[in-house]
């Protein structure tokens, strides 16, 4: 059978492959030679990600629980029931006591219209996605300096990099096509590597400098930075002048940052410190990449801001290879962002408060009153449903018993939710909990796009039929909407999904599938002509001029104590996609990394006892998990490093649900932690 | 044997005839640009669209026509309340287009699926085989170096039919019986040779093997890798620092064909399936008990080279390595064959 070109479905790189199937299954993933990520290679994940739509455990129809256990129904009866259902807590409790978790796996298609349905259907802005959890503190935080919250380069533009950057991003392990770029321009072109991570990742060995911060204290460093490059007169007055405002109240924050302090803070050598920012300051073609490590913190939004600021003051911002590089994680959670399924936002980020954006929906969509408070994020979506403001939740495409933050607690809540729709490809540990359960067609099985970390709206085509009687999940959506008697939801293929997206959102203007083949366009893309964007701010800063948000080092929600006397931190590995609902069912990943580990410094273990692939108890005080030892340097005395993919050994037992006071993003990477052998 | 030529403009309409008999694979170009050695459609479904996009000069496919044998995933077997259904697939191939390089790959893969065990989910699926050469008047890719493996840009052996591009038709060597016969068969499109076979043939081979600009010492190479006492440990360790562990260069490899055997089941019934593996992987090796052999990166990098360049040589009689560079380009890190023979052969770092 042909080969269909496709997008690849696990991280934000977006690589191009195609997929080959025999008529019925799919039996191969191959790379794009010509596509400007793929370049004819994929990472182990991309080369594998034919395996996992085969699995014989795939939903296959309906379920509706009845007595405990979950019984084969049809779609009329499942989508009658939670029509029933919904209706119900609108009519007797108010639009707010329903929520629902959109999907950064699935297409800008499906994203826009979840919140369509939350919105326009149920009067709701409870409508949420996995961003919260990831990449919230990016979204507000560059949108507040720079007016656009997403990576401001392309990923071409590393390998040609005088001066990378990179803190909180394990790159190898979770962008692997970004990271070989930046090995390439290290090995290859003489380019100098940074590295700011508490861990010893991968990439550190080809570092100038690997400087490890202790966790949680990244404003810290940054502003010791901004403090050397300011006292050494490395800063870009011309670009400060012309293009920024706010420079004096930074000036005056970061004083007091000087490296002696900083060194006490962090643990970074002021040595080190000093000759960050000369290295940093002194090249102009200057990229940061930054991830997790920055992102998932009580001071995400400050720590985000902090590095605006600090690629602001060096005027490494509009033009090639340089600028502030988010990875956003998820192969669609930069679109799930731009189609708006955030509680505060519509599509192209324009606010549900704007009384003309409101109008302008209420248009488009033949509704009236669409609601203009902001509605409820992922983990007060949660919560909710255990105190019961929530009655009704509708989850597409999201894990949330392994992926949210303190697991007993979303367990609890779940387990007290009035009515649970859970829609997906496998019955997950989410699912478990559900009352209805919709069978969805997985990213082989449909038409639609996906919009990756360098903003490029690319397409993925159809390369099998979903089993049995699995749809769609855009189809399952306007199915829902169409029980509620919604006239506007009604499509005959995606492309009509996106050509209403492009009318009713501005950065998406230009864009239509006619566009994008073969490879997709980034945006801005604003008018039908426009050739899309690979550089932002290139003249001026979305916003106008760049705003310094000068922050102040704020440490993190739970620090070590007595008896929690270990830093945790959690994470990714390179073989497994999050919940590895997915990757569990790959034979090659799966047999590469079968089973929950825990870093800890060998020096720590030795002093407890504990050898090398010892099953140990780690516990903090929202839950316990048991798993094996790896030991090494790879993390710093006090320290432990848990992958939070293993169900069987769950890291999110133990995570703390503290989040940022603005993005409510949740402090995966620092909480404390003790060991017991058993 | 007769001398014949077949001139450019009659071939769509051979493979148009031959596909009503055939299974006709040819290198098409997919959307995007990417050119793919696989089927054309059956007559009567899309056959002309799919010659439309036939590309027969010196494409660069990304991977070989190894899949066609050996595909990437397959189901050696489907077992439903303890019945065993097999599948076992044999239509008749024709494979018009191979490049001499992925040649040698299809006849390596041959002799590994007969040594020693007779796969016969492989076996059958090549039973009925018929390919057609075209050999390179000049590198598909940068990274080939056929001529330094002594595998192209003309294959000596092994085809059916060998066709040498020149100007606007191509000269025909035929290579075993059913060559002739073929030509027979379709005689109305092989006409007689207009020049001086011979004379033409040489001229065209020799310009071609003397345009690809890549070199390397492989017989050195050979040599010094068939020294027991010869582990260039420095370069593996780079190799493995450097290699990220996508497999890319093991999938893409014309001559690798490990893989993994797993089952896909739901209760009682299920499928046992087979991809796709590679020795580059730390599960490769892994024993039960979690003892790994090789363990340390260097040791599993070192594995594709010790097979490529010592171990086929020492089983096979020749060389796991086609030269065809897919290694190169398909690695995300830019570590390839070429350059590994050029480090060891020449004692230099490149990677």
């Amino acid at each position: 059978m042909p080969r269909v070109l496709t997008t690849c479905i696990y991280c934000g790189c977006g690589c191009g492959l195609y997929l080959v199937s025999d008529g019925k299954r799919l039996t191969g993933a191959y790379p794009s030679k010509n596509h400007p990520v793929s370049r004819g290679a994929l990472c182990v994940k991309g080369w594998n990600c034919y395996e996992f739509s085969n699995d014989l455990n795939r939903l296959t129809t309906p379920l509706i629980k009845k007595s405990g256990k979950f019984v084969q129904a049809s779609w009329d009866e499942a989508l009658g029931l939670i029509a029933d259902k919904f209706c119900g807590f609108r009519d007797k409790f108010g639009p707010d006591a329903l929520a629902f978790l959109s999907s950064a796996k699935t297409t800008n298609e499906e994203n826009f219209l979840m919140m369509k349905l939350a919105r326009a259907v149920f009067k709701t802005n409870n409508v949420d996605h996995c961003a919260r959890l990831c990449h919230a503190s990016t979204v507000v935080g560059l949108a507040a300096t720079f007016g656009s919250g997403a990576m401001t380069n392309s990923i071409n533009e590393f390998e040609d990099a005088e001066v990378i950057l990179i803190t909180g991003s394990d790159t190898t392990a979770q962008h692997p096509l970004i990271g070989s770029r930046v090995v390439n321009a290290v090995k290859d072109r003489g380019a100098k590597l940074i590295v700011i991570d508490p861990r010893a990742i991968e990439l550190a060995k080809y570092a100038v400098i690997h400087a490890r911060q202790r966790n949680g204290t990244d404003v810290a460093w940054i502003n010791g930075l901004i403090n050397v490059i300011i006292s050494e007169n490395l800063l870009d007055k011309k670009f400060i002048e012309e293009r920024t405002e706010g420079f004096e109240s930074l000036k005056d924050l970061v004083k007091e940052y000087t490296p002696e302090y900083v060194e006490k803070v962090t643990s970074i050598p002021k040595e080190k410190l000093v000759e960050i920012a000369r290295i940093y300051a002194k090249a102009r073609k200057a990229m940061i990449i930054y991830s997790m490590g920055i992102t998932q913190h009580t001071t995400g939004v400050d720590n985000v801001k902090s590095l605006a600021n600090l690629a602001m003051v060096t005027g490494h911002i509009g033009f090639a290879s340089c600028g502030v590089n988010p990875l956003r994680g998820q192969n669609n959670v930069q679109g799930s962002c731009d189609t708006g399924a955030l509680p505060n936002l519509f599509s192209g980020y324009q606010a549900v408060a704007d009384e003309a954006v409101r109008k302008k929906f209420e248009a488009a969509w033949d509704v009236q009153g669409l609601p203009a408070k902001p509605g409820l994020t992922v983990t007060e979506i949660i919560s909710a449903l255990g105190n019961g403001s929530v009655k009704g939740l509708y989850i597409m495409g999201e894990n949330p018993v392994i992926s949210d933050p303190d697991s007993n607690h979303v367990k609890e809540c779940l387990g007290k939710a009035e009515f649970l729709v859970v829609q997906d490809i496998f019955m997950t540990d989410t699912a478990e909990y559900a009352d209805v359960v919709l069978p969805s067609a997985s990213f082989a099985e449909k038409d639609g796009t996906f919009t990756s970390t360098e903003r490029r709206v690319e397409k993925i085509r159809k390369a099998v039929e979903p089993p049995a009687e699995a749809k769609p999940d855009w189809q399952i959506l306007c199915d829902v909407a169409k029980k509620m008697g919604y006239k506007r939801m009604d499509y005959n293929h995606p492309s009509e999904i996106m050509d209403e997206i492009a009318g009713l959102t501005p950065i998406y203007g230009g864009i239509s599938y006619g566009r994008l083949d073969p490879y997709g366009i980034q945006w801005p893309c604003p008018a039908k002509d426009h050739p899309g964007t690979p550089v932002l701010h290139k003249e001026k800063f979305t916003r106008g001029k760049g705003a310094f948000m000068p922050r102040p080092y704020i440490p993190p929600a739970e620090p070590v104590d007595e008896e929690y006397n270990f830093v945790l931190s959690t994470g990714r590995v390179y073989w497994h996609w999050h919940t590895r609902t997915m990757t569990n069912r790959t034979s090659t990943l799966e047999r590469e990394s079968p089973e929950a580990y825990v870093e800890m410094n060998t020096e720590d273990a030795k002093a407890l006892g504990i050898r090398e692939n010892q099953i140990i108890k780690v516990s903090s005080r929202r839950g316990t998990i048991s798993l094996k030892t790896r030991l090494g340097d790879k993390v710093v005395k006090g320290s432990l490093f848990i992958p939070f993919h293993f169900r069987e050994a769950a890291a999110n037992v133990l995570t703390i649900c503290a989040v940022d006071p603005i993005a409510k993003i949740p402090e995966y990477k620092v909480c404390a932690a003790k060991v017991e052998k058993i | 044997m007769k001398i014949k030529i077949i001139e450019k403009k009659n071939i769509k309409d051979l493979l148009k005839e031959a596909a009503a008999e055939w299974n006709v694979y040819a290198p098409q170009r997919n959307l995007g640009g990417d050119v793919w050695f696989e089927a054309l459609s059956k007559p009567g479904t899309d056959l002309d669209k799919a010659l439309e996009s036939v590309v027969l000069e010196g494409p660069d496919t990304v991977i070989s026509a190894k899949d066609i044998f050996f595909p990437q995933l397959e189901t050696l077997f489907s077992f439903n309340d303890g019945k065993i259904h097999e599948k076992i697939e044999s239509s008749p191939k024709l494979l018009f287009g191979v490049r001499p390089c992925d040649l040698k790959g299809i006849l390596f893969a041959d002799a590994f699926f007969k040594r020693n065990l007779e796969d016969k989910y492989y076996l059958s699926r090549v039973e009925n085989r018929f390919i057609v050469v075209i050999g390179c008047l000049k590198p598909p890719r940068s990274s080939c170096f056929c001529t330094s493996a002594m595998t192209g840009p003309f294959a000596k052996e092994g085809f059916d039919l060998q066709l040498v591009e020149y100007k606007d038709l191509y000269l025909v060597e035929t290579g075993s019986q059913s060559g002739e016969e073929f030509i027979l068969k379709f005689k109305k499109y092989f006409k007689d040779c207009p020049c001086d076979f011979e004379k033409t043939v040489d001229e065209v081979k020799s310009r071609a093997a003397g345009s690809v600009e890549l070199k390397v010492d492989f017989q050195k190479a050979l040599e010094l890798m068939g020294q027991e006492s010869f582990i260039p440990e420095e370069n593996y360790k780079r190799i493995g620092e450097r290699c990220i562990y996508c497999g890319g260069c093991l999938y893409a490899c014309p001559t690798c064909t490990c893989f993994n055997v797993f089952d896909n089941s739901k209760d009682k019934s299920g499928e046992r399936m087979r991809n796709w593996d590679g020795c580059v992987y730390e599960g490769y090796t892994r024993e039960t008990s979690g003892h790994n052999p090789r363990k340390d990166k260097w040791q599993r990098a070192s594995r594709r080279y010790e097979h490529k360049l010592k171990y086929d040589y020492k089983q096979a009689g020749s060389s796991g390595c086609v030269g065809c560079g897919r290694c190169l380009t398909s690695c995300p890190v830019d570590i390839g064959m070429s350059k590994f023979i050029q480090e060891i052969t020449e004692k230099r770092k490149i990677m």
